[in-house]
C-alpha cells in the first residue's frame, strides 16, 4: 500500500526559529563567561604548579 | 427510528458515544467540557467521540455507504472514514519536533545572562582581593610551601624537582 502524504505541515516556531536560538544562545553564553572567566578579575586560585615561578621569600 | 428500536440498541452496546452524545442533546443541553473530548494521545488510542463532530452532507453520505460492505469502499473512501473518526495517525502524533533547540537555547541564554550579572557584581558588590593574591606574594608563598615540602607525597611538593629547581613535566 503506497503511503499518502497528507498535508504538508506548516513550519511551527521551532521549525523557523531553534536552529538560531540554539546557536545564538550558546555563542552568547559561551562568549560572555569566558569573559567572566578570564578579563574581570576573578581570582580562581589555581595551583601554582607549572604556573607560578617560585620567589624568594626569607628577608635578606 | 423509533425511540424504542433505539432503546432496544443500547443492551447490546451498539451505539457509539458520539452517537448517544448527539442523541442526548435532545433532552438537556450539556456543555462541551461536561462531555468526553477527543485526544490523539499514544496511551488511549480510541477516544469516545470522533473527531469530526459535525458532518458535512457528502460526510453523512460516506458514513451511510460504510454501512454496506466495506469492499465496496474506495481508498480515497477508506482514508475518509479514517480522518472522520480521528484527527492524527499514529505516526504524526509522535513525531519528533524541534523543540529542543529553542529550549536548549533559551537556557543558554540565561545561562549567559547570569554571566553579566557577575560582572555588575564584581564592580559594584565584591570588594578588592587580600594582598595574598597578589603575583609576588603567591610567587614567594609558593616557594616557602615548596621549602617546607608541603604535602611532598602526592601533593604540591611532589611536583617540584627539587634537582633542577623547576616544576616537574
Amino acid at each position: 500500500i503506497a503511503r499518502q502524504r497528507h498535508q504538508k505541515r506548516t513550519p511551527d516556531f521551532h521549525d523557523k526559529y531553534s536552529n538560531a536560538v540554539l546557536a545564538s544562545g550558546a555563542t552568547f553564553s559561551i562568549a560572555v563567561w569566558t569573559y567572566v572567566a578570564t578579563q574581570i578579575g576573578i581570582e580562581w586560585n589555581l595551583s601554582p604548579d607549572g604556573r607560578v615561578t617560585p620567589k624568594e621569600w626569607r628577608d635578606q | 427510528m423509533l425511540a424504542t428500536r433505539v432503546f432496544s440498541l443500547v443492551g447490546k452496546r451498539a451505539i457509539s458515544t458520539s452517537v448517544c452524545v448527539r442523541a442526548h442533546e435532545s433532552v438537556v443541553k450539556s456543555e462541551d467540557f461536561s462531555l468526553s473530548a477527543y485526544v490523539d494521545r499514544r496511551d488511549h488510542p480510541l477516544p469516545e467521540v470522533a473527531h469530526v463532530k459535525h458532518l458535512s452532507a457528502s460526510q453523512k453520505a460516506l458514513k451511510e455507504k460504510e454501512k454496506a460492505s466495506w469492499s465496496s469502499l474506495s481508498m480515497d473512501e477508506k482514508v475518509e472514514l479514517y480522518r472522520i473518526k480521528f484527527k492524527e495517525s499514529f505516526a504524526e502524533m509522535n513525531r519528533g519536533s524541534n523543540e529542543w533547540k529553542t529550549v536548549v537555547g533559551g537556557a543558554m541564554f540565561f545561562i549567559g545572562f547570569t554571566a553579566l550579572i557577575i560582572m555588575w557584581q564584581k564592580r559594584h558588590v565584591y570588594g578588592p582581593l587580600p594582598q595574598s593574591f597578589d603575583k609576588e606574594w603567591v610567587a614567594k608563598q609558593t616557594k616557602r610551601m615548596l621549602d617546607m615540602k608541603v604535602n611532598p607525597i602526592q601533593g604540591l611538593a611532589s611536583k617540584w624537582d627539587y634537582e633542577k629547581n623547576e616544576w616537574k613535566k
